[in-house]
């Protein structure tokens, strides 16, 4: 909750920013002094929009190839699809409905 | 049993990813998608989807769904290899085994690089008990396209159920070769090694096994899943190493016995104690009564 507070609060710091730099440098402009620096505000956003998005991430998944193999079983790696038979005796017992 | 959209999407992309044949599942997942009008939802998998769904139908013992979803099949995919042998399939089930041999011979005469026409029939051919001329077609098939690890598999199963477990155990060798990272081929290799007599290249495979499933972050891991299986597989074979210590100087791949087999037994029988500790009721009874034995 904190991240996307942040994030939210990050982004619209960077849009103000961005519109004062704006209106700073042409202010500047129109006085003749097209000179200017970054305003501080921009460099807040900027740290609080990263803290923001390092809290709003999601959980770390598991990468490691032993976790994958946990998660399947010796029926699903002996399956054999390609070769199976599928000539059963359904057809003989008969379906029953499945229920709703 | 009442299923709702999303969580049959959810199992069928499952069962997709993790080439599960739980076709009475996939049969009810499809019939809800149906009732839900949600062929939509599915996207480009819809066809993936279909082949699915005419699998399991045969399963089931529902050739009509079948007959319908390779209807729109090949109207979607005409002369497709896959269709056709679907449409193989098809036959098996609901005509003689003969029509559907013929069929696939005709296929493989018109490509002889048919890979599905040429499983299915050695498929069939299993099927009938002719088992000579299906291990003949299925070593010409495996010697052709080396790289199929289901093939060197299927012959594996075909050897081992004949009782020539050395067969077996030279066509998982291929099998490890392939596909040397997944610790199920390792495990059926160790117990098929096991039952031919090769316990010291039995005994390394299950380690093998255990070390390769074996999460190393735990200080004290309890064993779960096929690790269990391979600690079993290890205190089985130290046993029996103990028993007959002809066996440790005998083996037909010159495998070296451990030094410490009293002591890896005793590591066995105490990571079965700890995962039978945390299993639940019988299963729990079950094991510890095995270990008294």
């Amino acid at each position: 909750m904190s991240g996307r507070l942040l994030l939210t609060v990050a982004t619209i710091l960077l849009f103000h920013a961005t519109f004062s730099t704006y209106e700073h440098l042409s202010h500047l402009k129109a006085l003749g002094r097209p000179e200017g620096s970054l305003p501080p505000s921009s460099l807040v956003a900027l740290i609080l929009g990263i803290l923001g998005a390092c809290l709003k991430a999601p959980a770390l998944k598991e990468i490691t190839w032993a976790s994958e193999m946990k998660t399947r079983t010796i029926d699903d790696m002996d399956a054999r699809m390609g070769f199976a038979n599928f000539v059963t005796r359904a057809k003989v017992l008969g379906e029953d409905e499945p229920s709703s | 049993m009442a299923m709702d959209l999303p969580s049959a999407l959810h199992r069928l992309a499952h069962y997709r990813t993790h080439n599960t044949r739980a076709s009475r599942q996939i049969f009810e997942a499809g019939a809800v998608v149906f009732r839900n009008d949600a062929l939509g939802k599915l996207g480009d998998d819809n066809w993936q989807f279909f082949e699915t769904l005419a699998l399991a139908a045969v399963d089931v013992g529902r050739p009509d769904i079948t007959e319908e979803c390779l209807r729109h099949l090949s109207a979607q995919f005409p002369d497709s290899p896959r269709v056709q042998c679907l449409e193989g399939i098809l036959k098996e089930a609901t005509e003689s085994a003969e029509v559907a041999l013929r069929y696939y011979q005709a296929l493989l005469d018109a490509d002889p690089s048919n890979v599905a026409a040429w499983k299915r029939q050695i498929s069939v051919l299993r099927r009938l008990g002719r088992t000579e001329s299906a291990v003949e077609e299925l070593s010409k098939f495996a010697d052709t396209f080396y790289t199929d690890v289901e093939a060197w598999l299927e012959l594996a199963d075909l050897y081992a159920s004949r009782n020539q477990y050395t067969s077996a155990l030279q066509s998982l060798s291929h099998v490890l070769v392939l596909a040397p990272q997944n610790p199920f081929y390792v495990l059926q290799a160790a117990e098929t090694a096991f039952t031919a007599e090769d316990v010291p290249l039995a005994l390394r495979f299950f380690l093998m096994v255990i070390d390769m499933t074996d999460d190393a972050e735990t200080d004290t891991p309890t064993p779960a899943g096929i690790t269990v299986r391979a600690w079993y597989g290890v205190e089985l074979a130290a046993a029996r190493l103990e028993a007959e210590p002809r066996l440790g100087s005998q083996s037909p791949s010159n495998t070296r016995s451990p030094e410490h087999l009293s002591k890896l037994r005793k590591l066995a029988q105490d990571m079965i104690q700890a995962a039978g500790k945390s299993a639940q009721g019988a299963e729990a009874e079950a094991s510890s009564a095995w270990l008294r034995r």
